[in-house]
């Protein structure tokens, strides 16, 4: 006997849809999510931290991932095309932020300009150019 | 017997022209080469650095979903593993169904998957 598990939500639990992007688009919008959604996320990882147990933050879990669904769609509605030319040049290039800069900025503009969010990375040094803005840095796409 | 006034010189001497920059001019210029290349060097590890952090801040913000996502999956798993255990324990006395084997109230992930 063996037992599938099956892939619809079981009765007492609410239904979430899940984000179904993959690495690609994931890893463009990874500060965006980070940015729009701290809050969500912070509250799953501190319940995550109580107990390891996957029915203890269930909750929790599909807010974060309702978070992270209203995020994309905002994303898209506003800024499909930077999105979709920074996923698919991540997709062409190893999936490296260092080779795709360009379309990155334009990416990183328009959210700016249109929902507010900006790009930072935790830790950085202070009183520096942030490592994404850099003008003209040793490590790019040409090695010279 | 040698010709008057001696006989001449031995010519053993080199007679080259001095050609190209002098020796503490080459010295100093792989000093400046060198160093110039070992600045570059530093400033490349600080900003490999800062790429490095860049990427791990990336996947950080990622966890929190990909893990609710599978949690969820995982949940669901246990209860229809729960619920055929359930069904092939009815007959036993005492059976607690899903019941940890450890005396830990700490989870652990299954160590059985099906």
């Amino acid at each position: 006997m063996s037992a599938t598990p099956s892939t619809s939500t079981p009765a007492n639990l609410p239904h979430v849809d899940e984000v179904g992007l993959t690495s690609g688009p994931l890893k463009s919008a990874a500060f965006f999510i980070g940015a729009y959604c701290k809050e969500y996320n912070e509250d799953f990882v501190l319940c995550k931290n109580e107990n390891r147990d996957p029915a203890h933050c269930l909750k929790e879990g599909r807010k974060v991932t309702r978070c992270a669904i209203d995020l994309i769609t905002k994303l898209r509605e506003n800024c499909g095309k930077q999105f979709d030319a920074h996923w698919e040049c991540l997709e062409r290039k190893n999936q490296e932020y260092y080779l795709c800069r360009k379309p990155e900025r334009a990416l990183n503009a328009c959210m700016f300009d249109k929902l507010g969010l900006t790009k930072t990375i935790p830790g950085s040094p202070p009183r520096q150019t942030p490592i994404h803005e850099l003008e003209n840095p040793i490590y790019k796409a040409v090695q010279k | 017997m040698p010709p008057a006034g001696g006989f001449e010189s031995v010519k053993y001497k080199r007679n080259l022209p001095t050609r190209g920059p002098g020796a503490y001019a080459i010295l100093g210029g792989v000093t400046a080469i060198c160093a110039y290349g070992f600045y570059r060097l530093g400033k490349g590890n600080l900003e490999r650095r800062e790429l490095q952090r860049e990427k791990m801040w990336s996947r950080i913000h990622l966890i929190p979903l990909l893990m609710a996502e599978s949690d969820r999956k995982l949940y669901l798993a246990q209860q229809t593993m729960n619920a055929a255990e359930r069904v092939i324990m009815k007959d036993v006395e005492g059976w607690e169904t899903g019941k940890s084997v450890y005396n830990n109230p700490k989870y652990r992930d299954g160590s059985i998957v099906l």
